[in-house]
């Protein structure tokens, strides 16, 4: 009898996107009693923006982590391609080609990153740490530190659109990102290639894996996509700050983890990630509506990643014997 | 020289699921006495040093070790230093970022407290270095020491603890003629001082030259212990190879076609001595339908050759590679098997499986292309494709969407096999297929290599496994020191034969 409960608990915790949807569910109760306004249709689509936005990176950093990479630049790589975007239109191009050059940009850095961790095996930890300082160095240099304004309406409506008046337009993005992530991850050869690539980098060489092409080109796309997401930043406040993504690499990290991929790599789940990205923004909403304070907030975070990685230790563990 | 008995083993059996690795093992080897010890591959020579060592405690093997008379209760490696035994390996265990002097004195620098005595860490390793004939500081960081150098540190460092006991394992493989002298006369000096040495080798004329007696090992027994006025070369080797084969080998001879690959002038560098080379410009030919036997010792350069040719090992590789008579250049994996070569490597769980997929994601592993279209993949063609493979490789498992990890080894072998089965390959380099895996599973993997060379592929098998090697092999090619030292075909393929060349000696390249 008592077998049978641990393994019932087994089989629950197997579950890839179980660290997200228990203290979610656990914490949209808590708040339901404290606060029910949590529950009005503003409330809710601005708690889906929020995940929109941190979605947006979660799906190509669960594809970096899936093929056992780490990127902390994302969040410079995120607040230059809002600085580019910003600076191009300032110098009169147009639209579509301002934000390509944020994403080419983006493609630079990752490009860096790539082949640094990839061809000359230095540590994704450090290089990537590094590349945040210079970008965020060229950042600071380029603006001076100051935001850029005086974006136009066409811009700004990128990010501050509302379908039927209603839905605000990220959402839409994240969920064709969404699609498309989950698509080429679970459908393609790709994705194959990529979770083999993360589960024993030597085995899917061996196999006959561009393990090369494969890694870097996760490092340059993770990269273009943060550049991109900087842009929607933008066009959503309309004004371009300089430091706008700092810190965004460790909670899209973190979400992807509590959501069930694998920090070791090899095991990624882009619906995991999503509930991962609900739970962060539903955290820091309801922190706010149940009147505790937002320094709080990182406290409480960091407690459900350190979970989050005990369950996926524990996972692995299930998984092996 | 008085005949006091130093250390005695008796009767120590050592098993492992499915193997007795040492079986009722005595022996005794008395102070001042160099005793060598000889067998090929896995005839247990190194379960036999980690009891010494202390790496199996008392209670993980049936026996006795005693030391000076005195029964030794073996707790972990520590009991053994405490009693005088010391051994020296073969990998070298060097901290290479540190000084030679820290990695001579390791664990025991001289000082007081927490304070270390650098002038005399200094002056100690001065010493050795001098005894060594090495010009170098002692404060200079052992990475910088070429391979023999630091197996002659390793003795050294074994050597300066006084032991009573002293174990080389194969010290002379990475050394110069040079070194060699100069591990001699210490090992003479080291007998004079009463120190008993067990030397573990496969150079036999180093056993006629060194040695007081030698003891053969073979399948984990102890066969004999000569006198060495009282033996020979040729009932040394007779003594280590005279094995019977058993009926497990459903060997069927394939028609033997064309010639599919060519290799010549392979050379592959050491991984680990700087400018010497493991393979030195080796060639051979594989034939369709042959099951073509790499025999040679464990070191020798077999699966350096056959990681090199597939596009695995690259960084100063010389190779001309001729498949069906055509010139290929094959720079990585991906380029040998579109040249029509699978490899099953030996080190499953490093580079054999994706521990993360189920069966069905790692049998296809090899054939995404296949399996998909404009990248969409069929999973329902590779559902097809992994279950015919799990069948015909009798693969036992709750279902194809078990993970690897969770099977056995030769489980986990034969979806390793399988995988590279679905690619097709004309060519197939397996690399000790039956490493580490049970008796059913050896005859399944047995009668599949049969099968596929009789569907026509090519196969080159590494093997250490003399039986392996001789039931299963059309052809032999031996391997000592990287350099080929023996062919032979069909009658010619006996145990004895393998095991000469395996041990011939061809002059090291410098």
């Amino acid at each position: 009898m008592k077998k049978s409960k641990t393994n019932i608990l087994n089989m629950v915790l197997a579950q890839k996107e179980i660290g997200a949807v228990l203290p979610l569910v656990i914490l949209m109760i808590c708040v339901l009693v404290v606060n029910p306004a949590f529950y009005g249709s503003a409330n809710i689509f601005d708690v889906l923006r929020t995940t929109a936005f941190a979605f947006f990176l979660a799906v190509p950093v669960t594809f970096l982590m899936a093929s056992g990479g780490m990127d902390l630049s994302i969040g410079a790589v995120v607040s230059i391609g809002g600085v580019i975007v910003g600076q191009a239109m300032r110098a009169g191009l147009p639209i579509w080609l301002s934000i390509l050059l944020a994403m080419f940009g983006g493609c630079i850095v990752g490009f860096v990153n790539g082949i640094s961790i990839v061809k000359f095996r230095l540590p994704a930890f450090i290089i990537t740490l590094a590349t945040q300082y210079c970008v965020n160095g060229i950042n600071s240099v380029w603006t001076n530190g100051k935001s850029i304004t005086g974006l136009s309406d066409s811009f700004k409506n990128l990010g501050q659109y509302r379908l039927l008046g209603v839905v605000p337009i990220p959402i839409l993005y994240a969920l064709i990102f969404g699609i498309i992530g989950w698509i080429v991850l679970t459908q393609t050869k790709i994705g194959r290639a990529v979770l083999a690539v993360g589960g024993n980098r030597d085995a899917a060489y061996l196999a006959g894996i561009n393990v090369t092409a494969t890694q870097v080109a996760i490092y340059v796309i993770t990269a273009a996509m943060a550049a991109l997401t900087g842009v929607v930043y933008a066009a959503r406040f309309g004004a371009v700050q300089t430091s706008i993504g700092s810190g965004i690499e460790l909670t899209t990290i973190a979400a992807v983890i509590i959501g069930g991929t694998s920090m070791f790599g090899g095991v990624a789940t882009m619906v995991g990630s999503l509930l991962g990205c609900l739970l962060v923004s539903t955290i820091s909403n309801a922190l706010v509506l149940m009147g505790i304070s937002v320094y709080w907030q990182n406290l409480i975070f960091g407690l459900i990643l350190i979970a989050a990685l005990y369950i996926d230790r524990y996972r692995q563990k299930i998984i092996n014997s | 020289m008085s005949k006091e008995v130093i250390l005695e083993m008796r009767h120590v059996t050592k098993k492992f699921p499915g193997v007795i690795a040492l079986n009722d093992v005595s022996i005794a080897v008395n102070k001042g006495e160099i005793m060598a010890v000889c067998g090929e591959n896995g005839a247990g020579k190194s379960t036999l040093m980690k009891i010494l060592s202390g790496s199996y405690t008392s209670a993980e093997y049936e026996g006795e070790i005693w030391i000076n008379g005195e029964k030794i209760n073996m707790a972990n490696v520590h009991t053994a230093q405490e009693n005088g035994i010391e051994m020296v390996y073969q990998e070298l265990n060097m901290i290479l970022t540190s000084s030679i002097a820290e990695n001579l004195y390791v664990g025991h620098l001289p000082g007081k407290g927490q304070k270390v005595d650098w002038k005399r860490l200094y002056q100690g390793t001065e010493e050795v270095l001098e005894k060594l004939k090495l010009k170098v500081s002692p404060k200079v960081q052992a990475g910088y020491l070429n391979s023999g150098q630091l197996q002659m540190l390793a003795i050294m460092r074994a050597v300066i603890k006084n032991p009573r006991i002293i174990v080389l394992d194969e010290p002379t493989s990475s050394l110069t003629d040079n070194e060699v002298e100069i591990l001699f006369g210490l090992m003479e000096e080291l007998r004079r001082k009463g120190v008993a040495i067990l030397f573990i080798t496969h150079k036999l004329d180093e056993v006629f030259r060194m040695a007081d007696r030698v003891a053969i090992l073979r399948d984990g027994q102890m066969i004999s212990v000569y006198d060495i006025e009282n033996v020979d070369n040729e009932s040394l080797i007779e003594g280590m190879v005279g094995r019977k084969l058993d009926k497990q080998f459903p060997k069927v001879k394939a028609e033997i076609g064309e010639e599919v690959l060519r290799v010549e002038h392979l050379t592959v560098p050491s991984p680990s001595v700087k400018g010497t080379n493991i393979v030195e410009d080796i060639s051979f030919s594989l034939h369709k339908g042959e099951v073509l036997g790499f025999g040679g010792l464990v070191g020798a350069g077999r699966s350096e050759a056959l990681g090199a040719v597939f596009g695995q090992l690259t960084k100063n590789v010389k190779k001309e590679v001729y498949i069906k008579g055509e010139k290929v250049e094959i720079k990585n994996p991906r380029q040998a098997k579109k040249s029509g070569i699978g490899f099953v490597t030996e080190e499953r769980r490093l580079t054999g499986f994706i521990p993360t997929f189920s069966i069905c994601n790692n049998l296809t592993i090899c054939i995404l292309d296949k399996i998909s279209k404009a990248s969409f993949l069929k999973k329902k063609e590779e559902r097809g494709l992994s279950q015919g493979m799990f069948e015909r490789m009798h693969v036992k498992a709750p279902s194809l969407d078990s993970k690897v990890v969770t099977l056995s080894g030769g489980n986990q072998q034969k979806v390793v096999l399988g995988k590279w089965l679905l690619a097709n390959t004309d060519i197939l380099f397996i690399d000790e297929p039956t490493k580490g895996i049970d008796v059913a599973a050896k005859a399944e993997i047995y009668t599949q290599i049969c099968e596929l060379a009789a569907q026509g592929v090519g196969i080159i098998m590494v093997s250490s496994d003399m039986q392996e090697l001789v039931a299963m092999s059309d052809r032999v090619v031996i391997l000592s020191n990287g350099h080929v030292t023996g062919e032979f075909e069909n009658e010619e393929i006996t145990q004895e034969n393998i095991l000469k060349a395996a041990i011939k000696e061809e002059a090291r390249v410098e």
